[in-house]
């Protein structure tokens, strides 16, 4: 048979089945992306089809981006099937570049995966190089003209219609093109293909979106075998988070946030973070962070390599072996570990200082700040003229059964969880409104005023409970809205 | 009599034995001095706060006088409150004289972790006071919690809450230095003025090791008033109720 084995996969484009990609054994036979599924199947009946799954492709692809931060630390997506990888000063590590890419070479062919491999000095030039010239081909510093000149002008990333422009002109190989003179040639063909030649000669910076910030305070430890007993993976969570904070230490730095990865034999990158609320650089107390959450890296079949990257670094005063210790302790020494230990306990959330918010509605008030180096608060303190409870609901609770002899008057009595309560004393009301500046002028209306008051029951429990709404046709609803001591 | 002094002493050394002396914190009123162990609350160990009634499930009552308590202590260093339901309102706080500013919150999610949390912050250098709302402190946690309070001489207050409702859980023994039962208690404003008065406080003290039990109301007579004085302890005694031997069936039923 003609077609055996030929692959296609479809997707649907305005209500028309074309085809996304093929295999090499359907392109041979004349299929190519774009086609409409219809003409391929009459042209090629035994073809097999499969649905394109474009999320599923970014999917893998993230995967892969997300393993290859163990070549390096700056890694670019490049449209659904490409990836740039930012080598400047990561090749040494694996002797060059010829090195780096023979072992990157090897660990991608184990995956089962199809690829082609270039090194340039510009990411226009490594992108044409690996799809026009030859697989694998690495560019001398400075010299990836020569390697450029015999490729296509597709090789440019050039806009569709600039391509077509280029090719009907007769120009089909670059070096036609790098020689010619600027100005007309950027008149001629626009000014996206001369900064896509500029690019690929390193003429103009190209600016490539890294799927992570491309941090320089990473770390890396390599393992000879795989890893994967909880103790040796304590050990080398330790001993990488050393080698960084060495290397902060040495240059006066110290980092708040801290992500090990833990690259596996099959290729998956499992990433942990921890946070510190202060910038550190104790080497002893961050691999002590990472420790409990080990339990839930899965190991497989092995941990062949284990990175570090410190973000959000800045520089830290060293701090002198304190003579005067055991005087008063400092934040680092106590508040700063255990705010550090909490948060990432229990969630960032979790662990909050309470700080003052420029508002009269009760439940805007209060507003959470980290506990440890927040920025003093502009906002005016808490009033505390003002009684107000301890207590205070998140939802308020409905209350029933209350009456009041006249409007505007605390109730006499009120129903709360079950239990009714008479009001010794009261006072009130405290009008609050809502902050009507805040919404369009037609939502604004009387119904959201509450008027609280503070009212004592005979057993001398304080409740805070207001009034929703003016008094009107429909009875107001009454809340009780927090506890006083 | 003297023999009893000693003997009493004595003990007291055994009981002490490996815990560092970090003094008591008076409450400035007699009253209440006498009946505590070297004449106030008793530092660098923890103490209990019981609601009393409909408390259990809110602890408005143990939590302002939990604070009033520790506020002398959490001026002079940072305190923790260890909370289940997030509740807890910093005006509030601020408005009975407590420094909120210092007041690091943390929200656990489950009894366990309450307790595992307050003996972190317990141990902790700089930390005076750390507050803890949990159900029940069994006798390995609440020696555990003394042992964290005897690493830095600081001082933890469990207010015992069920946040969720619930039924109580059976009350065992304690490693608790005191227990104190605490309800709110009617105010009483000065004549001719309208509304309510300074918060008051019916305050049990149940337990007490190596001193004896009372009753007592308390105000917090400088809560709500920007310019307090500055005063040895926020609260003052209001009435001394005597033994709590005399109503003891009264408590039950509330409780």
């Amino acid at each position: 048979m003609r077609g055996e084995g030929a692959l296609a996969l479809i997707e649907t484009v305005r209500q028309v089945r074309r085809l996304a990609a093929v295999d090499e054994k359907a392109a041979a036979l004349g299929l190519s992306a774009g086609q409409k599924a219809t003409d391929a199947m009459a042209l090629v009946p035994e073809l097999v089809t499969a649905e394109a799954e474009p999320e599923a492709d970014a999917q893998a692809l993230a995967a892969l981006i997300d393993w290859c931060v163990r070549f390096s630390p700056a890694v670019a997506a490049d449209g659904p099937d490409g990836l740039f990888l930012d080598i400047s000063g990561v090749a040494h590590l694996w002797g060059g570049e010829a090195e780096l890419m023979d072992d990157f070479r090897a660990r991608l062919a184990a995956n089962g995966l199809t690829f082609r491999l270039a090194i340039a000095d510009t990411p226009g030039a490594a992108w044409a190089l690996a799809h026009f010239g030859r697989d694998g081909s690495i560019a001398p510093p400075g010299g990836q003209a020569e390697l450029l000149k015999p490729l296509p002008p597709s090789a440019l990333r050039l806009e569709p219609q600039a391509a077509a422009q280029i090719a009907r002109l007769g120009l089909r190989r670059l070096e036609q093109i790098i020689g010619m003179p600027r100005a007309p040639f950027g008149r001629r063909f626009g000014g996206q293909a001369l900064e896509r030649l500029d690019q690929a000669l390193g003429r103009a910076a190209e600016a490539l979106s890294f799927r992570r910030p491309p941090t320089p305070w990473m770390a890396r430890l390599a393992f000879l075998e795989p890893i994967s007993t909880p103790d040796d993976m304590a050990r080398v969570t330790t001993d990488v988070t050393a080698k960084l904070c060495a290397r902060l230490e040495a240059q006066d730095h110290g980092a708040r946030r801290f992500e090990i990865a833990f690259h596996r034999g099959d290729g998956r990158a499992l990433p942990l973070t921890i946070g510190l609320s202060l910038a550190g650089r104790d080497a002893k107390r961050i691999s002590r962070l990472f420790h409990p959450k080990l339990a839930t890296v899965d190991p497989g079949f092995g941990i062949e390599c284990v990175t570090i990257c410190a973000y959000d670094v800045e520089p830290v005063s060293g701090r002198q072996v304190r003579i005067e210790a055991g005087l008063a302790p400092s934040v680092e020494d106590g508040l700063s570990p255990l705010v550090d230990r909490l948060a990432n306990r229990l969630g960032p959330g979790r662990v909050w200082r309470a700080a003052p918010v420029e508002s009269h509605v009760p439940e805007l008030a209060v507003g959470r700040t980290a506990p440890l180096g927040a920025p003093v608060s502009e906002a005016q303190p808490w009033d505390r003229e003002t009684p107000r409870p301890v207590r205070l609901f998140r939802q308020p609770e409905p209350l029933e059964q209350v009456f009041a002899l006249l409007p505007d008057d605390p109730p006499r009595q009120f129903q709360w969880r079950g239990r009714l309560h008479q009001v010794r004393r009261a006072e009130g009301p405290e009008r609050i409104g809502e902050e009507w500046w805040k919404r369009d002028i037609n939502d604004v209306s009387v119904g959201a005023i509450r008027d609280y008051y503070r009212v004592e029951d005979q057993a001398g429990t304080r409740f805070w409970l207001f009034r929703a709404g003016l008094y009107g046709d429909e009875p107001p609803r009454w809340w009780l809205h927090g506890l006083f001591a | 009599m003297s023999d009893f002094r000693a003997i009493r002493a004595k003990i007291a050394a055994m009981e002490s034995a490996g815990r560092p002396d970090v003094g008591v914190l008076s409450f400035g009123e007699a009253a209440l001095d006498d009946r505590l162990p070297g004449g106030g609350l008793p530092l660098g160990r923890w103490h209990e706060i019981v609601g009393l009634g409909l408390e259990a499930e809110t602890a408005a009552a143990p939590a302002a006088f939990a604070a009033l308590t520790a506020a002398p202590l959490a001026k002079t260093g940072e305190a923790v409150w260890v909370l289940r339901r997030d509740d807890l309102w910093a005006p509030g706080l601020a408005g009975l004289g407590f420094p909120a500013e210092r007041l690091i919150q943390v929200c656990a999610r489950d009894e366990a972790e309450a307790l595992s949390v307050m003996e972190d912050a317990l141990a902790t250098v700089g930390v005076t006071c750390v507050f803890g709302e949990v159900e029940a402190v069994d006798l390995t946690a609440g020696r555990r919690l003394q042992l964290a309070c005897e690493k830095q001489g600081s001082t933890g207050f469990v207010i015992r809450r069920r946040p969720y409702g619930g039924a109580a859980k059976a009350e065992g023994g304690s490693a608790a230095a005191t227990r104190w039962r605490v309800g709110a208690a009617p105010s009483d404003p000065p004549a001719g003025e309208f509304g309510l008065g300074a918060p008051r406080f019916r305050v049990d003290l149940e337990r007490c090791r190596g001193g004896r039990t009372g009753a007592w109301i308390l105000e917090a007579d400088q809560a709500y008033n920007w310019e307090a004085a500055d005063v040895a302890h926020p609260l003052r005694l209001v009435a001394d109720l005597g033994d709590r031997e005399l109503a003891p069936a009264q408590h039950r039923q509330a409780a």
